[in-house]
């Protein structure tokens, strides 16, 4: 527990986290310092000016809350009126050449200099004279426009690329007030989570090429959730819209904080891997050519199973935990083999030393929690010997190119469980849709061992069942969430003391 | 203050000739950290090609082992560092209160007219370049003049045009 | 009125090269030096009240006590050589005239606060200037002045010049560290002080040329022979320049504490071509200015000056005779410091381009009354909200203007005006 002080706030005793700055501390306690170059992840610059409090009885009588560490026993002054002021009078420098351009400014909605100014501003515009220009619409590399004009300078982006990435793209060029943020020419941005300067830019200076004009950000539900895109589960938010008549559909992710996780970013790959829920989703099952209701396939399912002889049950690294106990279950009832076997899903060298790992499997670590066993010649073995693969959703073309999996699946019947359309489940005699990550609830662990639940964001017009219960009306015996959690708890000891709702939202490091 | 950020490239690398290369490794070795050689290197490029180019920045930076980002933040930041060719003679002229209030203007106005450029312009010859500067701390001999560097103090009209008849 | 104490060696022939000025003293007190504690010579700077002469009027000696002691880091010594405060121009005579009296200030500075390295920042524009300045520095490393041991003794220094490149932000001091770690300009939040955090991260004393240049003499003469010069509380001698309208401008030597108006009259020649005088600005553009009513009782020391709710700033002396006029020079003043602004804080990033904005409407005659107003009360938004001060150069310095001569002001907007002007095109 970290020590706590007592200070003032306008004369209000608060007790605030000690070694934390002014901006923090109290805003920890629900009181706002307005700012716009400060940020947690990045440090005080202190340039931004807006953060201005005053200090009554010793010290300078105005301060940078930025730059000021709390201390027991100060007196903030927040809403003197000399401190108001200043807060109307730097907003109305921010303002004076900034386009004002809202109607068509991604930003508007979430825009700290629309909220400032509704809060701190609120005046007509004293500029008669013309403003400055700037460029505008420029690309900057990975996907990254910048605008000039609405710019605010604060360098946010500027320190993410020296300070977190590393990749020092970005720099403020000139002085005064044709000082403006820029790309060396020739070196755009080139970094594996530069997308990340959208979600710190505080105004509409950075925007995101995928994103731009798509959405207004009023209109978007936001939800929180676990990327899947590699090990690590980043947290993230969803932000999602269902347009009249049409379905819900994902419009962005953006990084969550998640202190013990991924901070306050994510990697590029992972935010636009939210593409991958909307788009080549397998939405009708199919038994060779001929579609049909989900009853008819669990009907021709069993079928198949009733008459296999040697069943072999793939599931993939990516499912949650619920969904890999419950496909357990239904291989032990079965008296199938169950395979983990997703050697596919790691890409050597592909991770660095900050978030993106090697391995792209979501959930890697359940497999092992679980015991199944996910060795190539477990999976290999136990298919030759086997008439009937059933997979839950494990992309094996990662692992195998075309003619293998031919090979692999000759004279086999294959029943695919899945949530992608793609020419591994082409393959399958028989497939049945379902739900993708954004659409279930469930739990997963990552690389770290560190035990994450998510709930269900995205709920479709017509809605995919879970492997859960795909698992269950294929005879497995877990029916209800409460089985596979009981279950669970025999098989993963760590998990002992939990139940799900006692697990913390930003997740429970297993031991 | 005008934009300064639309660098120019001359398509051709950029070294430091021999003289320079000397210079630059023994001014590196007076600093502990190398990101203090962005402004002494950017003065040796100056000073070989008399301005200084995309390409060049892209190797001072390569050269220190710092983020190009960085050698182009200072050489727009500090007006000295000239970015396009300036002509066989820069002419500085003080344009601040001392030299303003001893009438740097008549000196500006003959130039503009001898020469027939502004302020910021090059003659189309490539003899002259015209620039008015800020303070060149030369307050007590008003109105100053910077001719590729020299100073020309307690400058008049008629002064001027005796300089400017000596540049070949 | 004048002294020669800094100036001493000013009009020798050749007295910039290491011999003559050896000849004449240089170098004399290094023997003394390094015969003393570092602290006695803290002492005896301190007791001398030397003020910093950059500007601010930081008692030196005191600067330099705040350094802490036993970090494990190495002392940095800079010497801020970037004069750019319009109307300054006193440290170059120095540069050219008497270098190796600096650098002989540097060795007694460097020793006082135990530093081994020192880098003189020194304003791009004095071309010829860093030339002599370094001819200097190469003369005294080879007759063994600097390098490892200085003059014999146990005590290794080495001097770097650091050339600016156009930046009069450079010349506040963590603007000038930063500059030497190879970014921009930008001065930083203070706390922490350079003394504690300068230099790369390491503690680090910046001193003005003259302050470093007064040095020699108090060792060798004494904390008392310096306090004999100026008045009590500021104390020695400085290098004024006067120029602007006055019959013969120019640097010149006085002690502190003389009245401005005799300095004008006396030194300088008085106001140009028989006019009267208009105002006064004290210290450098920076610096309010003075009417002639308020001139007339105004001393060039810090105390004087701050009593006449102006600052002694850098002793930068300029005379505006009665055809100034102020709206245009507040143009040019305005114009100044929005150039050198170094666009990091908002306030003076912004608020000094809509400041000359506004000034170039009124002087094109379509301004209006509530434009001046505004002028007025923008410094007053933009005054003291920013990292550095500046803006502060700026604001204090036009609205002194503004209010001491709003008459000039609002005859520019008034409706005669406009309409002349308005005919005009």
């Amino acid at each position: 527990m970290a020590e706590m002080i007592k200070l003032f706030v306008n004369g209000n005793e608060v007790e605030v986290e000690a070694g934390k700055n002014l901006i923090d501390a109290i805003g920890a306690v629900g009181i706002e310092i307005p700012h716009l170059c400060y940020h947690p992840a990045l440090g005080a610059d202190g340039n931004c000016r807006m953060c201005l409090v005053g200090l009554e009885e010793g010290g300078p009588p105005l301060v940078a809350a930025c730059k000021t560490p709390a201390a027991e026993g100060m007196k903030v002054l927040l809403d003197a009126d000399h401190i108001k002021k200043i807060q109307h009078d730097v907003l109305e420098f921010q303002l004076i050449n900034h386009p004002v351009d809202c109607p068509v400014c991604d930003q508007a909605g979430e825009c700290s200099l629309q909220d400032y100014y509704m809060t701190y501003d609120g005046q007509k515009s004293r500029m008669t004279v013309p403003q400055v220009t700037k460029s505008k619409k420029m690309d900057f590399g990975c996907g990254v426009i910048h605008d000039q004009e609405r710019c605010v300078l604060c360098g946010r982006c500027v320190r993410f690329c020296r300070q977190i990435t590393k990749t020092g793209e970005l720099g403020i060029v000139n002085r005064t007030d044709t000082a403006r943020v820029a790309i060396f020419p020739g070196r755009p941005l080139d970094n594996r989570y530069a997308v990340n300067v959208v979600d710190l830019c505080p105004v509409g200076a950075m925007t995101s090429a995928d994103f731009r004009f798509k959405q207004r950000v009023w209109f978007m539900k936001k939800e929180r959730g676990v990327c899947h895109g590699c090990s690590k589960g980043c947290n993230i938010t969803i932000d999602h819209n269902r347009e009249k008549d049409q379905d819900d559909l994902i419009y962005r992710f953006r990084p969550l904080f998640n202190e013990q996780i991924n901070g306050y970013f994510i990697c590029d790959e992972g935010r636009l891997s939210y593409r991958d829920e909307n788009e080549n989703r397998l939405t009708e099952a199919r038994l060779s050519k001929t579609t049909m209701s989900l009853d008819k396939a669990v009907t021709a399912g069993l079928k198949e199973i009733k008459r296999a002889e040697g069943i072999v049950i793939l599931i993939s690294p990516d499912c949650s935990l619920e969904q890999m106990v419950s496909v357990k279950s239904l291989a032990e009832e079965l008296g199938a083999t169950l395979s983990g076997f997703s050697d596919g899903y790691i890409k050597k060298g592909d991770g660095d030393d900050y978030l993106i790992q090697d391995d792209k499997a979501a959930n890697r670590a359940g497999l092992a929690a679980l015991n199944i066993d996910s060795s190539q010649t477990g999976f290999e073995e136990a298919l030759a010997k086997a008439g009937l693969l059933i997979n839950f959703n494990n992309d094996l073309s990662l692992f195998y190119d075309e003619s293998s999996l031919k090979k692999l699946f000759k004279e086999k019947r294959v029943i695919g469980v899945t949530s992608r359309n793609t020419k591994l489940f082409q393959m399958a005699n028989l497939v049945i849709p379902v739900a993708s990550f954004t659409e279930y609830s469930g739990s997963i662990i990552s690389c770290d061992n560190i035990l994450q639940t998510f709930n269900r964001a995205i709920t479709k017009n017509d809605t995919l069942v879970d492997i859960c219960e795909v698992a269950s009306l294929f005879g497995g015996p877990l029916k209800t969430d409460r089985d596979r959690y009981d279950e669970l708890k025999k098989i993963v000891v760590s998990l002992n003391d939990f139940d799900p709702d006692t697990i913390p939202a930003t997740g429970l490091k297993l031991t | 203050m005008s934009d300064r950020s639309q660098l120019i490239s001359t398509g051709e690398p950029f070294k430091f000739d021999q003289e320079r290369d000397t210079e630059f490794e023994r001014l590196i070795k007076r600093y502990p950290e190398r990101e203090s050689m962005i402004l002494p290197a950017l003065w040796l490029t100056q000073e070989q090609e008399g301005w200084i180019s995309a390409e060049a920045i892209a190797y001072i930076a390569d050269r220190i082992g710092t983020f190009a980002s960085k050698v182009f933040e200072c050489a727009t930041f500090y007006t000295m560092y000239h970015l396009h060719p300036m002509g066989k003679y820069h002419i500085c002229v003080c344009r601040t209160l001392s030299c303003w209030l001893r009438d740097k203007q008549a000196i500006v106005d003959f130039l503009k007219d001898e020469i027939g450029i502004e302020p910021g312009q090059k003659s189309e010859d490539g003899r002259f370049s015209l620039e008015e500067v800020e303070c060149l701390g030369h307050c007590g001999t008003a109105p100053v003049v910077q001719i590729n560097g020299e100073f020309h103090e307690e400058m008049d009209v008629e002064k001027l045009k005796a300089l400017l008849a000596e540049l070949n | 009125m004048e002294v020669k104490i800094l100036s001493a060696k000013f009009d020798l022939e050749d007295g910039h090269k290491l011999e003559i000025a050896k000849q004449h003293g240089a170098y004399g007190t290094l023997d003394k030096l390094f015969a003393m504690k570092p602290e006695e010579v803290i002492e005896e700077v301190k007791a001398s009240g030397l003020r910093g002469r950059g500007g601010a009027g930081f008692p030196a000696g005191v600067k330099w006590g705040f350094l802490p002691k036993g970090t494990g880091k190495p002392v940095y010594l800079a010497v801020n050589s970037d004069e750019s405060e319009p109307a300054t121009f006193k440290d170059r005579y120095i540069l050219v005239k008497d270098p190796h009296m600096m650098i002989e200030g540097i060795i007694i500075c460097s020793y006082a606060i135990g530093s081994h390295d020192t880098y003189i920042y020194i304003r791009g524009e004095y071309t010829s200037q860093v030339k002599a300045l370094q001819a200097a520095i190469d003369e005294a490393y080879e007759a063994g002045y600097l390098g490892d041991k200085v003059a014999g003794h146990d005590f290794k220094l080495e001097v770097t010049v650091h050339r600016g490149a156009g930046a009069y932000v450079c010349g506040e001091e963590t603007g000038l560290l930063e500059s030497i770690e190879g970014k921009k300009g930008q001065p930083r939040a203070k706390p922490p002080f350079p003394a504690v955090s300068g230099l790369y991260g390491c503690p680090t004393i910046i001193n003005n040329v003259q302050s470093i240049a007064s040095l020699p003499f108090i060792l060798e003469k004494g904390a008392e022979a310096y306090k004999a010069y100026g008045t009590e509380k500021s104390s020695g001698t400085h290098l004024f320049g006067i120029s602007g309208h006055v019959e013969k401008p120019g640097m010149y030597e006085l002690p502190l504490g003389l009245p401005l108006l005799e300095v004008v009259e006396k030194v300088a020649g008085g106001v140009w071509k028989g006019r009267t005088l208009k105002g006064v600005i004290p210290g450098g553009s920076s610096t309010p200015v003075l009417t002639p009513d308020e001139a007339k009782t105004v001393t060039l020391d810090y105390e004087s000056m701050a009593e006449h709710k102006t600052m002694f700033g850098s002793g930068g002396i300029v005379v505006l005779d009665e055809t100034v006029d102020m709206v245009k020079l507040v143009e040019n003043l305005i114009y100044f410091y929005h150039h050198e602004s170094c666009g990091q804080c908002t306030p003076c990033r912004e608020g000094l381009g809509w400041m000359l904005k506004i000034i170039k409407k009124v002087v094109r005659g379509e301004g209006e009354m509530s434009d001046i107003n505004l002028l007025l009360e923008l410094c007053d938004n933009i005054e003291m909200k920013t990292v550095c001060v500046l803006s502060a150069a700026c604001t204090m310095p036009v609205r002194s203007y503004l209010v001491k001569f709003r008459d000039e002001f609002d005859a520019y907007v008034s409706e005669d005006i406009s309409t002349a002007a308005a005919n005009q095109e």
